[in-house]
């Protein structure tokens, strides 16, 4: 058949086309695939809660520093108070304060940062310097808190082998010394001497006793505090040390067991013996990290595009990066779509609403979408079973959907902020129209084919919102089409071989059974 | 050939018959009712009479008024598929008062919203406004009438390039209200394509004997002029350049067989009604 030959031929065309761009994409750069795929971005929220009586108040935390391993990309604060930020010594200092603050102030400073893997290796056999330049001096300094003077402390540096050898010797002595401490999650700070009597700490008291230990050894040191950049809400600080090795200043992690290398989920915030936090002291304070992460597109892959340099475009224009994911990711969500309703033979209502409540559902996450497209939908049923009342004819009615639609994502939306339910407030991003009629369609499969119907039929949307949800949000998928687009019509291919497969569905095995003499 | 090979799913329709032998830019001419009848009376396949067309809300008071005084009476969005939005009005209770086919009672004011929602494309598949069409209740003839007097019964002839390749007769039953269709209890008749008699009835997949409601005997039933019937269903499907198609038709008492429409997408129940794929028919041609 000519149609075969020809779908076929696009098919190929399709398949060899994107390989060739990609190919000469890399052959371009001269350089791995990993350079084009997109870095994983994380979006901190660092969010305080103050009651400040009327009074006066500050707060003052640590805004994070670009370096060879955290590049700060974006920053803004959100709320209420004043909030500035200026260099104090080695660290950004980020604080509100404000004249009379009312009780129940929120307030947000959010920053998205590109973090990578840092690895050092150690030259052997560098001595311990005899003298190191005046500005170290802090950092071989002895106090209160991290005890070098201590004869304990020589002890222990002598039980670790570390009072002898060279630089890097002695440093990964003091590392397997603190790290075979036992691990506790104290509250509060511990100092370096309790932690080596206690002979376990939480990872401020075991950094304290690193660096008392390396300063104790000649080797100026330093504590470093910020947070794990992992997804959700937290409280959990951490801190971790830094020793300074021939002008380098080289990270170590005995709590988690990182020496000279530090991973790309640690966010460094503040060097030096510092609290994270503080703030006036009559007030009450609450502080939470709220981490999300994305996959952004490497500068490389943005420079491939050339005059179809989407990411520019976007920066140009002034629209989110999440925007332009949430468009190149709705081939493949459209693509799940088709294989649920023309290889499975699920029924769904609207083609593609499943894809496009799975890419709303990337601000609400998956459970929060379900409940929230459960919640708009139902609700917009009830509407519409009291519309039938009133014998309205058809635009109007649906006009009236609509508005509930909106009426309903708005009350949810509220509902959702006042009770602290940040992810479900964002429902209001759900496609109104889509919704409306997909309300409209669940109302009438209920009432001309009863509510078995119409209640399978909901059942295959939420199954169909998940695998759209599944894989529009695989962060491999991601990767692979924020540096190479060309996968979309890797994309089209597959929806051209699915446009003429004329195999059952599998739902036809049971509804063809009769016809087959498979008796039920 | 085994036999799932022979069946065809939706994806095997669409592609090898829909998207192969009918051409999109001829669809209006079957999806839309009044033109259907249209062209169907125009190479004299015998339909229903037309009682009123009514092209928008400004005829609609007149075509109220005239069916008021109507005792019985159909009334189709021309562009509906699947049965919706067809209302069966009469017998007459008192003027611009009835009966619907259903029992419950209808007066002018439900009509008139009735109408303007289709004329307001309510039933019409995404189109914005449509047209009514009203044409008089068909009185079921012959075995049809006998066998099953509520509701009524139509013959369904799947048509390729205007040949018969199988045919079912829809049967109405009280657990359907009233409609022929399969999904809602109705039964299904697989009949002869040579000799017209009904060879297996099938009822949600499983195969019955007997008419649920009444007892009547359904295997052996021969139905009524039959070469006649196949004659009907053939002209129609080469009223319209369309290779696949469904030809609705009914036994009116008086007029014989009468096609209600044409179907540039019949469904592939039928195939459980024979017991049978359609690819095994399409060989046998």
């Amino acid at each position: 058949m000519r149609r075969d030959t020809l779908v076929r031929a696009c098919i190929a065309a399709l398949l060899v086309l994107p390989a060739m761009l990609a190919g000469a994409k890399m052959a371009r750069f001269d350089s791995l695939a990993e350079d084009l795929l997109p870095r994983r971005q994380y979006d901190v929220a660092v969010q305080v809660g103050l009651d400040g009586h009327g009074e006066a108040a500050r707060v003052r935390t640590f805004a994070p520093r670009s370096d060879w391993h955290q590049q700060v990309v974006s920053e803004e604060s959100i709320g209420p108070l004043p909030f500035s930020t200026s260099d104090v010594g080695l660290n950004r200092e980020a604080v509100w304060s404000g004249g009379q603050v009312p009780d129940g102030v929120q307030a947000e400073y959010r920053f998205s940062v590109l973090t990578s893997d840092v690895v050092y290796a150690l030259p052997e056999g560098l001595p311990v310097p005899a003298a190191y330049p005046a500005a170290l001096a802090s950092d071989l300094a002895a106090t209160e808190v991290v005890q070098v003077d201590s004869p304990e402390i020589a002890a222990a540096l002598t039980l670790a082998g570390a009072d002898s050898g060279d630089i890097a010797s002695r440093l990964t002595a003091i590392h397997t010394f603190v790290e075979g401490l036992g691990s506790r999650p104290f509250k509060g700070t511990t100092d370096a001497l309790t932690t080596l009597r206690l002979g376990e700490a939480s990872c401020n008291g075991k950094s304290r006793l690193f660096v008392a230990m390396a300063r104790a050894a000649g080797i100026p040191a330093r504590l470093v505090g910020g947070v794990i950049l992992e997804s959700g809400h937290k409280r959990t600080s951490h801190q971790w040390v830094e020793a300074y090795v021939a002008g380098h200043w080289v990270p170590y992690c005995p709590t988690n067991g990182y020496a000279a290398e530090l991973p790309s989920t640690y966010l460094a915030l503040y060097r030096g013996d510092e609290a994270l936090f503080r703030h006036t002291s009559d007030i009450d304070f609450d502080y939470a990290f709220d981490i999300h992460t994305q996959m952004v597109p490497s500068p490389n892959a943005r420079q491939t595009m050339g005059p179809l340099n989407l990411w520019a475009l976007f920066d140009r224009v002034g629209l989110p990066f999440a925007l332009l994911r949430t468009l190149l990711m709705l081939p493949a969500g459209a693509l799940v779509v088709v294989f649920f309703r023309n290889v499975v033979g699920l029924p769904t209502f609207g083609t593609f609403l499943p894809a496009l409540i799975a890419a709303a559902s990337g601000a609400t996450g998956l459970a929060w979408g379900l409940v929230g497209l459960l919640i708009v939908t139902l609700g917009v049923v009830l509407v519409r079973a009291l519309v039938q009342r009133f014998g309205l004819l058809h635009s109007p009615s649906l006009a009236i959907l609509l508005t509930a639609v909106v009426g309903w994502l708005l009350l949810v939306s509220l509902f959702a902020d006042a009770v602290g339910l940040a992810s479900l407030a964002q429902v209001a991003l759900f496609p109104i129209a889509v919704l409306a009629i997909a309300a409209e369609r669940l109302y009438l499969a209920w009432v001309e084919r009863g509510p078995r119907d119409a209640l399978r039929d909901l059942a295959g949307t939420l199954v169909v919102i998940l695998g759209c949800y599944v894989v529009m949000n695989s962060l491999a998928l991601q990767l692979i089409v924020l540096g190479f687009p060309e996968v979309l019509l890797v994309i089209v291919a597959a929806d051209l071989y699915l446009g003429r497969w004329t195999g059952i569905r599998v739902s036809e095995y049971l509804r063809f059974r009769p016809a087959m003499g498979v008796v039920a | 050939m085994s036999r799932w090979s022979s069946l065809f799913g939706m994806n095997r329709r669409n592609v090898e018959l829909v998207h192969a032998r009918n051409p999109r830019r001829y669809y209006p001419l079957v999806d839309d009712k009044i033109v259907a009848k249209e062209r169907l009376v125009a190479v004299g396949v015998p339909v229903p009479a037309t009682l009123a067309v009514c092209e928008g809300l400004r005829d609609l008071p007149a075509l109220l008024e005239g069916l008021a005084d109507q005792e019985s009476f159909v009334i189709k969005p021309s562009l509906g598929g699947g049965g919706h939005g067809i209302l069966v009005v009469g017998e007459r209770v008192e003027p611009g008062c009835w009966r619907k086919a259903g029992g419950e009672i209808l007066d002018l004011e439900a009509l008139h919203e009735h109408a303007a929602n289709i004329l307001f494309g309510a039933f019409s598949r995404g189109a914005m406004t449509d047209r009514i069409l009203v044409e008089p209740r068909v009185t079921p003839g012959g075995v049809y009438a006998e066998m099953w007097g509520d509701g009524l019964s139509d013959l369904r002839v799947i048509t390729l390039e205007r040949q018969p390749v199988m045919a079912m007769v829809r049967v109405p039953t009280a657990s359907s209200e009233g409609r022929a269709n399969l999904h809602q209890g109705g039964l299904g008749l697989a009949v002869d394509l040579e000799t017209g008699r009904v060879t297996r009835a099938v009822r949600n997949g499983r195969l019955i004997s007997r008419h649920p409601d009444n007892g009547a005997q359904l295997e052996g039933i021969c139905l009524p002029a039959w070469q006649e019937t196949l004659d009907v269903a053939r002209r129609a499907a080469g009223s319209v350049p369309l290779g696949y198609l469904g030809v609705d038709i009914v036994h009116d008492k008086d007029l014989g067989p009468l096609v209600l429409e044409l179907n540039a997408r019949p469904g592939l129940e039928i195939q459980n009604v024979h017991g049978r794929g359609l690819a095994s028919f399409l060989e046998a041609l």
